[in-house]
């Protein structure tokens, strides 16, 4: 009977890996470089509907994906990926090398066809180049997980009574709530970066979450309303919530009772009738979080501004071409600062990303100007500029794609409530629900949960169906107020690339005040 | 990729092994063997790129086990999967996470069975003669040269037709300076392989099936000239892929050169394939699965047999149809595959359904109120036809329990209307051929969906393609109920369409819609 898969299992191979990836890998013909990722997750959660225990499960994942660059005069990469289970534990080495000379196999094509193309195509061939990566440290590293509960003594019983209980207090709060659902995971995640440079990085995370929806009866239809909550943390964030300066966890019982009493209070309420002009709109940290993500840490990804996503995930206004394009310029108010920072606590926190690159802060905006794009070493290398460590993929089997990571807007000075109160006639947006934004991210739409009228500096009318919508680069400028009541969210399901990934990190804000349009039903 | 014969064997000797098991109540046994090969385009004239970008895969297989087991607490149900492992102990571990994980769910009933009216139980014979799925082996043997090779293809075709291009010759003056245009492409090439089999306590018969499915999706763009053409492909057999779908995205982003603005307001427009499946994927069809009739989140609520749409609308799943590349024979419940007709002639008529939400329904007391009609009185409407396990961007993946996922979504009008029929009926207004982005807004209940238009798109004038639309230029702000009850004429034409990330293909046509709200955005952007 083969062993058990445990997040230890790596230890057994760490080195025979190493040398697999630093000293064989290197006798391929061609090979200028070569990465490995393996990792092991030990998960378990639990599923209920309508107050019933629905499904329940405890398992492991084990999985790698191999980069190679090789070629000629000119290079191109190759990539292979595989799930892996515990009969390989016996011969991880022999089917790790088989991915190596595959991707190997790859490249070589690829570059042999590459160098084919640039001759059948003297001028527009002539922008394919041989592929580069920027330099970085080469680390080694251990990276231990953070948590008090470890996710692997959780009992799985544990985690159904957690859904079950959390699905019947969200279910508690009205009697027209017509379904309600939770959901509760948590998982020890262990990955190794080896690389052809000597790079021998193992990191190691925590990760808890927890999921509600309800859908609520009310005079104007079905009102859906569900959410996330979780953090880079072991089984503690359900029970006790967790509190770090501008990440506030509730516990998931109090995340389900507010999730539940919010949708039965705005199942209740009108539909917005919006005004069929711009008004002052003041958004709160929640609205903001999404915010940020779509209009802000999207268009800051290189590979999109570098045309990589023209097909799917969309390109960047940010950026024409090298010459020609924001950088420098201020494309928001001054008062707008937005960063991406895998080194402070959230839920996109890492040391190295998965390519080995130190992880560090990136400013996006600082005061209104656009600073410095999301990047992998590729593109990196291409821009001329050192890497950021944004390169991260949701399975060590899939490629790195460039990734938000902990990515907010910056706090302010000023008190939310002045933010509000300084409001004659404009609408309070409390809320994020669904995007929908334009191909380069120059304009948006975005819908929230609850959206309240301001008069005379006062919250009043409450409605559901509303939202804002604006062109990104002058609702950005029209910001004049910015708080100083920063909160930073999880969200759990960022989906780009092909096959899709649906990406963990962190998003927030603090309150702040700018001119949009509203939108309403329809 | 694992024979087929091996899966077969793997889940006869999981299932005897399971069901020889004390405390197994019943049990079902699916083995799959599957890849994903994906090869990224990626080429800018302006900027250094690599051309063919990520030639790449993901394989795995393995079992999974769904059983119900008898406890002193009563039947409890659980799932559990275990990779890279088809024998005995893996089944044995298969088994034993879906009994540590099993639960009490009193609205299950059992595993999948052939015992509604609908489903008569194949005879051996039956099962035998069944058409044969849609299966190329030459994509099974493609290998990694070959999956190179089809991304630089496409690369080609793209080139050729960029160079060979008057109307760009004539831009730049020379082909020297073409590179200045900005010419983009961008894509891939996405191809599945996939095996599976699977028996269980009620369908014993170890039954299976192999798919291949080569989809290509390809963007090009001459950026500086803000214009931006798709084209794309769906086949099963490697020799019909041929690289096309990268000229007719060269060739359509050349036409549309020129684009103009819009102002806001409501127009007749024809939607083409791409945006009609894009609004039926994303906005309609989440709404015509039976789980969310269950929980009362599909816009149709009680609306079963009762008018939804123009008369001229319909829109069927057809998992059983052998011509259709995304054809397969079975779900990976071991059930038949079908036609479910989802909106006939414009009445609701059913719904995409797994086992388990076909059973719950019908034992729901709720269920002639979310329904609009007695289950049971329903079984054609509800039957589960379209239990399928996708993986990771589609597939048949042992390590997921099912769900209700279509096979070949198909768009029909009643009227026969040609393309031409479509722009006079339009007269004035606009063609939109390519969309992004396109969301429920407000929730699927509402029918309420945002999105804009990227590419391909026209203004229609006196019945006739006029000028192009300038891309990233208009947002479109709409309710696909309202959309469904306002066509003007349905094209007799289909085209297969990709989805994302996704295997599932909807066969779509035109569709000329009386009125449609636009909002014109971005004006800052021609200054940038």
């Amino acid at each position: 009977m083969p062993r058990r898969v445990s997040v230890e299992s790596l230890d057994r191979f760490r080195g025979n890996l190493q040398s697999l990836v630093a000293e064989k890998a290197k006798s391929l013909t061609g090979l200028r470089y070569c990465d490995l990722r393996i990792e092991i997750r030990e998960e378990k959660g639990a599923v209920a509907e309508n107050g019933a225990e629905k499904a329940s499960s405890e398992d492991y994942a084990f999985d790698f994906g191999v980069r190679v660059i090789a070629g000629g005069r000119i290079n191109a990469a190759g990539y292979f990926g595989r799930v892996l289970g515990t009969t390989d534990l016996d011969r991880l080495e022999d089917v790790v090398w088989d991915g190596i000379t595959q991707a190997h196999s790859r490249a070589r094509a690829s570059a042999r066809q590459k160098s084919q193309m640039k001759g059948r195509y003297a001028h527009l061939g002539s922008s394919l180049t041989s592929t580069e990566l920027a330099p970085v440290t080469v680390c080694q590293d251990t990276v231990l997980a953070a948590y008090t509960v470890d996710p692997r003594q959780v009992p799985l019983s544990e985690t159904v009574k957690m859904a079950v209980d959390g699905c019947k207090t969200l279910q508690s709060q009205g009697s027209n709530i017509v379904y309600s659902a939770s959901s509760t995971s948590t998982f020890l995640l262990r990955e190794l970066f080896l690389s052809s440079d000597g790079a021998d990085i193992d990191q190691s995370f925590a990760q808890t979450e927890g999921f509600a929806i309800a859908i609520c009866a009310g005079a104007n239809g079905n009102f859906e309303h569900y959410d996330f909550t979780g953090h880079q943390r072991g089984w503690e964030v359900m029970t006790d919530g967790y509190s770090n300066g501008p990440i506030i966890i509730p516990n998931f019982m109090d995340f389900c009772r507010k999730l539940g009493a919010d949708a039965v209070e705005v199942a209740a309420a009108p539909p917005l009738k919006p005004p069929d002009k711009e008004v002052t709109v003041v958004t709160n940290p929640h609205f903001n979080t999404l915010l940020v993500h779509e209009v802000v840490g999207h268009p800051s990804e290189l590979d999109r501004a570098l045309k990589y996503e023209t097909g799917y995930a969309g390109r960047s206004w940010f950026l024409k071409d090298m010459q020609d394009n924001q950088l420098g310029n201020q494309i928001a108010s001054p008062l707008v600062t937005a960063y991406s920072d895998p080194t402070i606590e959230g839920y996109g926190s890492f040391k190295y990303d998965h390519e080995g690159t130190p992880a560090r802060r990136a400013y996006i905006l600082r005061d209104g100007v656009l600073e410095e794009f999301l990047n992998n070493r590729q593109t990196a290398a291409i821009m001329g500029v050192a890497p950021n460590g944004s390169a991260r993929s949701t399975e060590a089997q899939l490629v790195p794609l460039i990734r938000m990571t902990n990515t907010i807007f910056g706090p302010g000075q000023q008190d939310p409530q002045d933010i509000i109160s300084e409001v004659q006639d404009g609408y309070y947006i409390d809320g994020h629900r669904t995007p929908s934004i334009a191909e380069s991210r120059e304009n948006f739409r975005i819908t929230a949960v609850k959206v309240y009228e301001i008069k005379n500096g006062q919250l009043g009318q409450l409605y559901r169906d509303g939202g804002i919508t604006s062109d990104s680069r002058d609702y950005f400028m029209s910001i004049d107020a910015v708080g100083n009541d920063l909160r930073v969210n999880p969200i759990p399901n960022c989906g780009k690339g092909q096959p899709m990934q649906a990406k963990r990190m962190s998003n927030g804000g603090p309150t702040m005040r700018g001119v949009a349009r509203l939108t309403g039903p329809g | 990729m694992l024979p087929l014969a091996d899966l077969r064997r793997a889940v006869k000797n999981a299932l005897s092994f399971a069901s020889a098991q004390a405390d197994v109540e019943e049990v079902e046994v699916f083995a799959s063997t599957g890849a994903n090969l994906t090869v990224r385009l990626n080429y800018t004239s302006h900027i250094p790129s690599n051309g063919v970008e990520e030639p790449k895969s993901t394989e795995s297989y393995g079992l999974g086990i769904r059983a119900s087991f008898r406890t002193p607490g009563g039947v409890r149900t659980g799932f559990g999967s275990e990779p890279t492992d088809l024998s005995l102990e893996g089944a044995a571990r298969a088994l034993g996470k879906a009994r540590s994980g099993a639960v009490s769910d009193a609205e299950y009933v059992s595993l999948p069975k052939l015992d509604s009216a609908l489903q008569a139980t194949p005879t051996p014979t039956q099962m035998k003669n069944a058409a044969p799925a849609n299966y190329d082996p030459a994509v099974v043997r493609i290998g990694g040269k070959g999956l190179v090779d089809a991304g630089w293809r496409m690369m080609d075709r793209a080139l050729d037709s960029f160079q060979s291009s008057e109307d760009l010759m004539g831009l730049t003056g020379s082909a020297e300076k073409m590179t200045e245009l900005g010419l983009i492409l961008g894509g891939d090439v996405v191809m599945f392989q996939d095996r599976m089999a699977i028996a269980s306590t009620h369908i014993p018969k170890v039954q299976s099936e192999q798919n291949t499915l080569i989809m290509s999706f390809a963007t090009a763009m001459v950026e500086s000239q803000q214009s931006k053409g798709s084209g794309w492909s769906v086949v099963s057999k490697l020799a019909d892929f041929n690289g096309e779908a990268a000229a007719e995205a060269a060739r359509n982003a050349i036409a549309s050169i020129g684009g103009q603005r819009i102002p806001s307001g409501n127009y007749k427009v024809i939607l083409g394939p791409q945006p009609v499946a894009e609004i039926l994927e994303w906005v309609l069809m989440p709404g015509l699965s039976l789980d969310m009739f269950f929980a009362g989140a599909s816009p149709f609520m009680g609306k079963l047999g009762q008018m939804v749409a123009s008369e001229d609308f319909s829109l069927y799943d057809s998992g059983g149809d052998p011509s259709l590349p995304s054809y397969k024979s079975i779900t990976d419940e071991g059930l038949p595959t079908g036609r479910t007709d989802l909106i006939r002639n414009g009445k609701l008529s059913g719904m995409l359904s797994d086992y388990y939400n076909y059973q719950r329904i019908l034992n729901d007391p709720a269920g002639r109120e979310k329904l609009g009609v007695a289950p049971a009185d329903a079984l054609q409407s509800i039957a589960p036809r379209n239990g399928f396990r996708p993986g990771n961007g589609g597939g048949r993946d042992f390590g997921a329990a099912p769900g209700a996922i279509s096979s070949n979504l198909v768009i029909e009008g009643s009227q026969g209307r040609t393309q031409e029929e479509l722009f006079r009926l339009v007269g004035d207004g606009v063609y939109i051929g390519r969309i992004w982005y396109t969301y429920p807004v407000n929730g699927i209940t509402s029918g309420d969906f945002s999105g804009t238009i990227i590419g391909d798109s026209y203004l229609i004038k006196d019945g006739k393609l006029a000028a192009p639309l300038k891309p990233n230029t208009v947002r479109m702000n709409d309710n696909v109920l309202r959309l469904i009850n306002n066509t003007l004429g349905i094209a007799s034409q289909h085209r297969a369409t990709v989805r994302w990330s996704s295997d599932q293909v909807t066969w779509a046509p035109e569709i000329a819609i009386e009125s449609f709200g636009l909002e014109e955005i971005s004006e800052y952007m021609d200054g940038v």
